[in-house]
Order: C-alpha cells, then sequence, then structure tokens
C-alpha cells in the first residue's frame, strides 16, 4: 500500500494487505462500460482523468489514447473520474440483535470492521463513501466524501456505536432511501432479523431510486449452525420473551425456519437485483471480502456477451 | 437377610453414577442472549420448577434401579423367622448322600432298600428347583461323586440316578460326615440342604452314635441334615468263610474246605444248602440243618482236584435276601508235584521225622508226585533247587554265605524254606546269614528268617515236662488243622526247650507256647515265597512234636501253605490287588480283568527289588484275572464281601430318634414326613428374582418416562399454539 494507513480501530493492515488492489465497483459503472454507452448521469461533473482501461468494441474512439498506443500498439481508452466515481454509503444495523457473540466478536464489531474495510477500500479507488448508523432511527450520518480523512470520523463513528433495541429495519432503510439523493452502492450490514418481506421492501425501496444495493447478511455461527444441547434460556436481544427449552427438540425447527428466511432473502434480494451475500462473523474478514468483492466482479462481468 | 454373593453388594455404590451425574449435569439451565428469537420454537417450552422436579424423579427411579440390581446380582434371601414380606423362591442347594453299601441290596420280597431309596431320593428331587446346585454322592467304601454342583435339571438327574448301582463294598460310615461338610462347603447356595438315605445299620450306626451326634451335629451348621432311613428285616444269611483246612494242592488230591454260615437275622433258618463248585461245576454240596439267629455253622467241602492250575472254588447259599454275601470265593493252585528237601543237620532223626509227617503214610507207599528226601546238611550245596518247592533246614549249624544267598533267592521266587532250632545251630552265624542273605542283590535288608535268635529257653519243669502250646490260635491257615484237635490232645505237645526269639516287623506269629509270648512257630513272606520258622527241633530232643499228630498235621499244612501263591490268599472288596515279579517284566503294564469282564491297565513299578502291579479298591466281588500282560494267560484272585456289611440289622426308628434328638437333625421315614420336613426346613427365600424384576421396571420405567413426559409437553404445546392459530383467524 503507498497510502499511510491512518491509526484507526478498525482497519486491519494485515487485512488490508491481503485485500490488495480489488476494486469495488458499482454496478452501473460496470453496466456502463459493457454497453459501451459510458455516459456518467451525472452531467457537468469533474472530467479528471482517472487511469486506462484496455479498448473494448463500443467504446467511443475518441477516447482512445493514442499516445498509449503509439508506445504499445494496444488499444487503451482513457477513464475519467466522472465514469467511475460513485458514492458508496455503508448503512450498518447497530440494533441490539447485532450485539451477539458466541465466540470473542460480537456481530456489529464484526460490521464495524466489515465497513471501516470497505470504506477504505472504496477510498483507496478514490470513491466516495458515507456511512449510516441505525438502529430504532438513524443514529448517526456521514455524507460521502472521496478523502482519506473521512475514514477517521468513520471510525470515530464506529467507535461510539452502543446498540440499542430496534422495532423495524424496514423503517429505516425507506428513512436512508429518502435521505440519499444520489444514486450510489448502498451497502447493508445487518443480521436481518425482521420480517422478510417488510425487509424487501425497504431494499425495494433503495433500488427504486436507482440505487445499487449490496446486502451483507451479517451472522453469527451459532445462528447458523445451532448447536445447542441441554437445557438454554434464550433471552432475546430485542427484548423479546425469554424462552427456555430443550434445545435439542427445537433445533431441526429452528433450522428450518431459519433457513427457510434466509432463501426468501436470497430470493428476494435475486429478483430485485440486490447483491445478497451471507457474512459468517467465524470467518476472517479478509476472506469473506475478497470472496465478496472477487464474486460481485465476476457476477457483474458475467453478463458480458 | 443373608447374601449369597455379599460382595456383588458393592456394586450398589454404582449409585453414585447417576447422583454425580446429576450434580454435575444438575439441572441449571443455561443461559444465552440470543437475537434469532423469532425462529425459535416457542411451545417446546419448560420450566425450570418442572425440570426440577421431573429430574429429581429421574434420578430417583435410576439411583433405585442401580440399588435393586445390586440387590439382585448379591442374591438376598430371608428366613421366614424374618416375618418377610419379599416375596421370593424356597430354593435350596441340596447334597443328597444314598447309601449304596451292598446291604442295601436286602430284599423283603418286594423291593430293595436301595429301591426303596431312590423312590424317596425321588421326593426329593421333585422340591428341587430347576437350576438349583445339586449334588450326588454314592456311600460306600470309598464315597463316589456321582454329580457335584450340577445345575438341576428333571429328567438329566434323573437319568443319572436310574443308572446308579449298589456296589460290593461295606459302608465306611466314620468318613461319611467329613465327606459331606466338604461337599456342602464346596456348594455355593443361601440354604443348603443334605439327605442321608441309607439302611442306618445298627453294627455301623450304634457303636458310633456319640460321635456321629457331634459330628452330623457340626455339619447341621453348613447345611439342614436329613436323614433318611429305608429300613428292611433283618433276615440274612451269608457265607463267612471258606478256607483250606487240610490237603496237599496237588492233582490228584482232595483238599478239605470248610465254609461257615452266619444267620444274621433274628429267625432260625432251616434246611440251609450250600454248594460247593469248582471253575462253575458243583462237585459238593452239604446241608446245614437249623442255623439259630446269631449263630455260625461250618460244613466241611471236600474238593477233589483232578487238574493242575488254578481253580476257582466257590460256597454258596441260595434263596437269600440279600444275595450278595451268600458266596464266598478263593483260588487253589493246583500243583503237579510238589518236592521237599529236608536238610538235616541232625544224626538223620530230623529228616526222618519229617519225611514220616509229611509223607503221613505207610512204608512203601510211592507217590510220584510229591517228593519227600532228606539230605545230610553237608551235602546240600550239591544240590539243585530247580525241582524243589520246599527246602527245610532241619537242626542245620549254619550256612555259607553263598548258601544264604541261594535259598533268599530260592524263597523269593515262591517257594517255602522251612527252619528247625536244635542243638547243633550255631545262633550267631545263622543270625549273621540270615541279615546279610539280601544284600548281595542291593535290596532292602529283609531277612531271611523271620525272627532274630536270641537264646535257649529251658521250659522244663520240675518233673522234666515242658509247656504246651498256647490254645489261643489266630485264624492263619497254618493253624487251622488244630483248632480242630481236642484241647486235651493239643496239650500233649510239650516243649521242652526252645529259642528266645525277637520276631521281625514282617513276621506272624503263629503258634506260642502257652503261658508266655515266645513263639514257637513264627512265618514272614520274602519275595513272593515264605518262611516258616520253628523255635523249636523237629525231632524229639527239644519236644515230643513228631510223637503227637500235631507235627504231620502242622507240616503238612505248612508245605500246602508254603506251596501256595500270593494270589490264592482271597481279598475282600477294597482290598488292593498285586501282581509280583522277581525280573523286569517286558511290558510296563499288567492287566486285571474285573468280574464284571473291564479290563484295567496297571503299570508295573520297581518296589525293594521287585517289581509290583498294584490294582488299588478291588471293587467288585467276584475273580478278578491278573495278567502280565495282555497276551500272557492270567492267574485268578478271589475278592469277597466283608461280611461286616452283612449284618443288615437296622438301628430302630426310636433309637436313632433318641440318638439325634435336640441336634437339629431331622428323621423322616415316610414320604408325607418328608415333604413336611423339607417345607418346614426350607424356610429361606431367595428374592433375587423378585428384586431384578424390579429394577429392571424401575429402568424401563426410567427410560418411557423420560421420552414419554417431553413427548406429551410437545403435544399439548402443539394443540395449545393451533387452538390460538385457530382463535387468530
Amino acid at each position: 500500500m503507498s497510502e499511510h494507513l491512518p491509526q484507526t480501530n478498525y482497519l486491519d493492515p494485515e487485512v488490508l494487505q491481503r485485500l490488495g488492489g480489488l476494486e469495488l465497483v458499482a454496478r452501473e459503472i460496470v453496466e456502463g462500460l459493457r454497453v459501451g454507452t459510458h455516459r456518467s448521469p451525472l452531467r457537468g461533473f469533474s472530467t479528471e482523468f482517472a487511469h486506462h482501461r484496455q479498448y473494448v468494441p463500443g467504446d467511443a474512439i475518441r477516447t482512445i489514447d493514442w499516445r498509449v498506443y503509439g508506445r504499445t500498439d494496444r488499444y487503451y481508452t482513457k477513464l475519467y473520474e466522472a465514469e467511475t466515481n460513485f458514492d458508496c454509503y455503508i448503512l450498518i444495523d447497530a440494533s441490539s440483535s447485532m450485539n451477539y457473540a458466541s465466540g470473542k466478536v460480537s456481530k456489529l464489531e464484526y460490521a464495524k470492521y466489515l465497513a471501516a474495510s470497505l470504506a477504505y477500500l472504496v477510498l483507496r479507488q478514490r470513491d466516495s463513501v458515507g456511512l449510516s448508523i441505525f438502529d430504532s432511527e438513524v443514529r448517526a450520518y456521514l455524507p460521502p466524501r472521496s478523502s482519506m480523512g473521512i475514514i477517521m470520523e468513520i471510525d470515530r463513528l464506529l467507535r461510539d456505536v452502543k446498540p440499542t433495541p430496534r422495532t423495524s429495519i424496514a423503517k429505516q432503510l425507506h428513512d436512508i432511501a429518502l435521505m440519499i439523493k444520489r444514486r450510489s452502492l448502498v451497502v447493508l450490514i445487518s443480521d436481518l432479523f425482521s420480517d422478510v418481506d417488510d425487509i424487501l421492501a425497504g431494499l425495494d425501496h433503495l433500488r427504486f431510486n436507482g440505487h445499487d444495493v449490496v446486502v451483507l447478511h451479517t451472522l453469527d455461527t451459532h445462528e447458523l449452525e445451532f448447536p445447542f444441547k441441554g437445557a438454554w434460556c434464550f433471552e432475546g436481544l430485542e427484548e423479546e420473551e425469554p424462552l427456555t427449552t430443550q434445545a435439542e427438540r427445537i433445533r431441526e425447527e429452528y433450522l428450518t425456519n431459519f433457513n427457510e428466511y434466509m432463501e426468501a432473502l436470497r430470493a428476494g434480494c435475486v429478483s430485485s437485483q440486490i447483491d445478497y451475500t451471507t457474512v459468517n462473523t467465524a470467518l476472517p474478514l479478509d476472506d469473506v471480502l475478497s470472496e465478496f468483492v472477487v464474486k460481485r466482479q465476476a457476477m457483474l462481468n458475467g453478463g458480458r456477451g | 437377610m443373608t447374601f449369597l454373593n455379599p460382595l456383588l453388594l458393592l456394586a450398589g455404590l454404582g449409585v453414585a453414577l447417576p447422583i454425580l451425574a446429576h450434580l454435575l449435569n444438575r439441572y441449571r439451565v443455561q443461559h444465552t442472549p440470543w437475537a434469532a428469537m423469532q425462529f425459535l420454537n416457542r411451545s417446546v417450552r419448560v420450566r425450570s420448577r418442572q425440570l426440577r422436579l421431573r429430574d429429581l424423579l429421574l434420578l430417583l427411579l435410576r439411583c433405585s434401579a442401580v440399588l435393586l440390581l445390586a440387590l439382585a446380582l448379591s442374591r438376598p434371601a430371608t428366613n421366614d423367622s424374618d416375618g418377610s414380606w419379599l416375596p421370593g423362591e424356597r430354593r435350596a442347594g441340596v447334597v443328597i448322600a444314598l447309601d449304596a453299601s451292598f446291604s442295601m441290596q436286602h430284599s423283603d420280597g418286594q423291593s430293595t432298600r436301595f429301591e426303596r431309596a431312590l423312590e424317596q431320593i425321588d421326593v426329593i428331587s421333585a422340591r428341587i428347583h430347576t437350576g438349583d446346585p445339586v449334588t450326588l454322592v454314592l456311600l460306600g467304601g470309598e464315597h463316589r461323586v456321582v454329580i457335584r454342583n450340577m445345575a438341576y435339571e428333571s429328567e438329566k438327574f434323573h437319568d443319572i440316578l436310574q443308572k446308579q448301582r449298589v456296589s460290593a463294598e461295606s459302608l465306611d460310615l466314620d468318613s461319611v460326615p467329613k465327606r459331606l461338610h466338604e461337599l456342602a462347603e464346596d456348594m455355593i447356595a443361601h440354604q443348603k440342604e443334605i439327605y442321608i438315605v441309607s439302611d442306618i445299620q445298627s453294627h455301623d450306626w450304634q457303636p458310633r452314635s456319640e460321635r456321629l451326634r457331634e459330628t452330623l451335629q457340626e455339619l447341621d451348621g453348613a447345611a439342614s441334615v436329613f436323614l433318611v432311613p429305608v429300613s428292611g428285616s433283618e433276615d440274612n444269611l451269608a457265607v463267612t468263610d471258606l478256607s483250606l483246612v487240610s490237603g496237599t494242592l496237588r492233582k490228584g488230591t482232595v483238599a478239605r474246605y470248610r465254609a461257615t454260615v452266619r444267620n444274621y437275622g433274628t429267625n432260625p433258618v432251616s434246611d440251609v444248602e450250600v454248594q460247593c463248585r469248582v471253575d462253575g461245576v458243583q462237585i459238593d454240596s452239604k446241608r446245614i440243618s437249623l442255623v439259630h439267629p446269631g449263630a455260625s455253622e461250618t460244613v466241611s467241602l471236600f474238593v477233589p482236584f483232578h487238574n493242575a492250575g488254578a481253580t476257582r472254588i466257590t460256597a454258596e447259599v441260595t434263596g437269600d435276601s440279600l444275595p450278595t454275601d451268600n458266596v464266598r470265593r478263593v483260588v487253589a493252585v493246583v500243583r503237579d508235584r510238589v518236592s521237599v528237601l529236608c536238610v538235616d543237620g541232625s544224626s538223620g532223626d530230623a529228616g526222618r521225622l519229617i519225611i514220616s509227617a509229611l509223607l503221613a503214610r505207610n512204608e512203601g507207599a510211592e507217590d510220584k508226585d510229591y517228593i519227600v528226601r532228606s539230605v545230610p546238611w553237608l551235602a546240600f550245596p550239591g544240590e539243585d533247587l530247580e525241582y524243589v518247592d520246599v527246602v527245610v533246614m532241619a537242626n542245620v549249624p549254619e550256612i555259607t554265605p553263598v548258601q544264604a544267598q541261594q535259598l533268599s533267592r530260592f524263597v523269593r521266587k515262591g517257594n517255602g524254606l522251612v527252619w528247625f532250632a536244635g542243638d547243633q545251630v550255631k545262633i550267631a552265624e545263622w543270625n549273621k546269614r540270615s541279615e546279610s542273605a539280601n544284600e548281595a542283590d542291593g535290596a532292602v535288608a529283609t531277612p531271611l528268617l523271620p525272627a532274630v535268635i536270641e537264646q535257649v529257653v529251658d521250659n522244663s519243669d520240675a518233673i522234666g515236662a515242658g509247656k504246651p502250646l498256647d490254645p489261643n490260635m489266630p485264624d492263619h491257615l497254618l493253624c487251622r488243622p488244630l483248632q480242630s484237635l481236642p484241647a486235651d490232645l493239643l496239650s500233649e505237645t510239650r516243649f521242652v526247650k526252645h529259642l528266645k526269639v525277637q520276631p521281625a516287623a514282617t513276621s506272624v506269629t503263629v503258634l506260642n507256647v502257652a503261658g508266655s509270648e515266645s513263639p514257637i512257630l513264627i512265618e514272614h513272606s520274602l519275595g513272593r515265597g515264605h518262611v516258616v520258622m520253628f523255635t523249636t527241633s523237629a525231632d524229639a530232643t527239644w519236644n515230643n512234636m513228631a510223637l503227637t499228630p500235631v507235627f504231620p498235621m502242622l507240616m503238612q499244612q505248612v508245605v500246602t501253605y508254603l506251596v501256595g501263591r500270593e494270589f490264592e490268599q482271597p481279598r475282600v472288596v477294597g482290598d488292593s490287588l498285586s501282581l509280583s515279579y522277581t525280573e523286569q517284566p517286558n511290558a510296563s503294564d499288567a492287566v486285571f480283568d474285573t468280574p464284571s469282564k473291564n479290563t484295567i491297565d496297571v503299570p508295573v513299578r520297581e518296589y525293594r527289588s521287585q517289581y509290583v502291579a498294584m490294582l488299588e479298591n478291588a471293587q467288585e466281588a467276584g475273580f478278578y484275572v491278573a495278567r502280565v500282560s495282555v497276551q500272557a494267560p492270567g492267574v485268578p484272585i478271589a475278592v469277597n464281601v466283608d461280611t461286616r456289611e452283612s449284618d443288615v440289622a437296622c438301628l430302630p426308628e426310636t433309637e436313632l430318634r433318641t440318638v439325634f434328638d435336640d441336634t437339629g437333625i431331622t428323621i423322616v421315614t415316610t414320604e408325607t414326613e418328608l415333604l413336611s420336613a423339607i417345607e418346614a426346613e426350607r424356610t429361606g427365600q431367595s428374592s433375587w428374582r423378585f428384586f431384578m424384576l424390579l429394577g429392571l421396571t424401575f429402568l424401563i420405567a426410567e427410560s418411557l418416562f423420560a421420552d414419554r413426559l417431553l413427548s406429551k409437553q410437545l403435544s399439548r404445546s402443539q394443540s395449545t399454539e393451533s387452538t390460538e392459530v385457530r382463535q387468530d383467524v
């Protein structure tokens, strides 16, 4: 890494190093590049040269960098910031349910690291990143900026987050959809423990507004596997009534219900062209991030004919 | 309560396991914060208090099951006297001692005592539970254990029982309590019972009543003892003796045998026929007009010997309640010829008197099969003893060491030596030669003579008369002819001088001087032969024996005795039978054929420079045949029953009860009494099955309860939920 990494709570240099030159790309940019329209929806925006890209049929001839051709005998297209720059909003669910941890790291902590790493990734590729933290309402909001200095603010905000009970995630999504004016990449980091339809409605609202939505469904490994045996008293983090039960007796049904719910969410996201990824907080962060980014790139490039 | 396997009570410590498990996994409900509450089935809800109660109940069931199973494994038993309410089975280990001595073969006309004993055992066995240990021992001379701690199975037991037979042995009652005690100790059962089924003969039980009372009372400590008498009538005739009285066992001669018949019963028996058979053929028969109760009568049986060889002779009465003792057997080895060599150390008188006494016929009569010669003692070295059966040394001063060894070998081969004292005898020399006679052969030093000579004793009184024979004689073959002599005739024989001797350990004193313990006639066996020693002279210098009928009777009997073989002496059931060899035989085993036609191989062992094959404990009465090898011809050995057992009178029941009064021993005579006694004595109850069933029930209840409780909760909650759903709709 050429940039000096600021001293933060939630940026792990090793993780970032492992991420290497990965880029988080917005769907529209890729689609724009694919069809060759290459039109930025934001006219009059800065046309500062960003970098080259190999020429593909459909690119405007005027964008070919002839000097590079002269040097390399290959066609390269110049890309400008206006074509590649996007705003990335990272939404973090800071409700009480995110505070669950079967191990040392809670979902919320994991989400913070995830958000910080993502933010850094976006900033490194000179895109803008903003942050919104919500529970029963939006607790914190940082508008997107492209300077690296925002990372400190993001870090501060993340540090100060305290989980509180939440009523409905859908409402927050709707509120956030109203707040974001410009088409952006919206990354939602949440456990999504709410009504599936409500959640999908909220996400659809964001899609309807033209945003590229990524859902990082953050779950603890115990929530995914339910390994409990014996008698357990499950105390709801969102102030639900506790349940004392025989864990083995309810495991099968729990897994059935849980998987149905996840499948419903996934199906809903796919149908709305929302990028859905399950994040297991037991897995290393860099693996999760790199797998997510690579898969996303592959998924987005996969449409190329 | 008692326990058969008390150590297994330690298994009860296993109750610590469920308690430990309960404590370790005590139903403290684990708590966890949880985010995904919406996915949990709230119908499966268990309250802590409910969990505690259920868990305690399960713990109780588990602990109870472990304790009950441990109790069952330890095989508990209770007594009725404990007032126990516990259900159980009256089980016991049973030792059945069945008297199989030959008196049990006594019949009352309808059945034998043994058959009635088997009936009583049927009653006993009907009260034995399948699986209980049972031991069956046949009592006799040796007590044979037929079944030892067998898990009782009715059919199998009865099969074995029906195969048992009465033996020819007499009962060794002294060893019975100890044997039964061993068998009872060896048995594992919480309650044990010993049944002694016997005819309880007076001659056995009465003289031992006090000792039996003590020993059986001790036995009662190990087990409940039941005496089951199977008595019968006392009538019994037995042939108690058949023995050679006189005559030489030579082909062409006739020997006189004496058969004795005794009436053991309480009623006189008249017109008793005694049949004599030789090799199975009846050759003589005598009748006894009347045999009084408790009395014996003898008859003389004259047995002609037409052929040489071993001859089986029996005397038998018939038509008696107990056939086993109705026959008496002897074996006679009839010789082709007998040769006697007299070595005369006197002036010739001794030789002549001996020849006269042996031949006992008018001068001039010759018998080519019975040769009696006399030679001067100095001519002895030149004599070939190969064809001589008996050597008589009469007043011989001394012999050389070589001659002593020669005589020793001669006798050990199975021949006979007769030694007479006299004035010429050099005492010290004879003692020396007698001692050293066997040394050269390296054998254990059995002396040649049956006694060490000490000094001459003068028996003459003031008028010069010597002392007579002691009329009290042992029942020895040598004495038998003299026993029939009138007392005054016997007392005419006087001994003026005799040698005082120190009898050897192996010797038997046959005749004594009256009024003293000085032997006149003493004998011992040396190898397969015998040496007969007269401590007086053969001539008339020391006595007047030769002038009385005593001398010829004695001399002929001596020769008959000396030419006989060891196996001619009848044995009694239980005795050992032996076959001895002077040289090492080719075969390593001798063979004995039993009266029941079985064959028994017996190894030949070296013993005191001889080779002996010994069959221990002859169990059958009859003629055994001993062979040096399978192919060799055999020699018969007569084995008779011990007629002490022939006194079949049973101890009266009242007396029996008196003897064993207050001992705890139960005496039962009838089937009804037996059943009641068993019922009364078998107070212990084995409850292990009850505890085992209870323990298993608790285990099953625990697993069913554990499953069912939660299933019930689940179904109850599910029905509640569906009711709520319907209400919502």
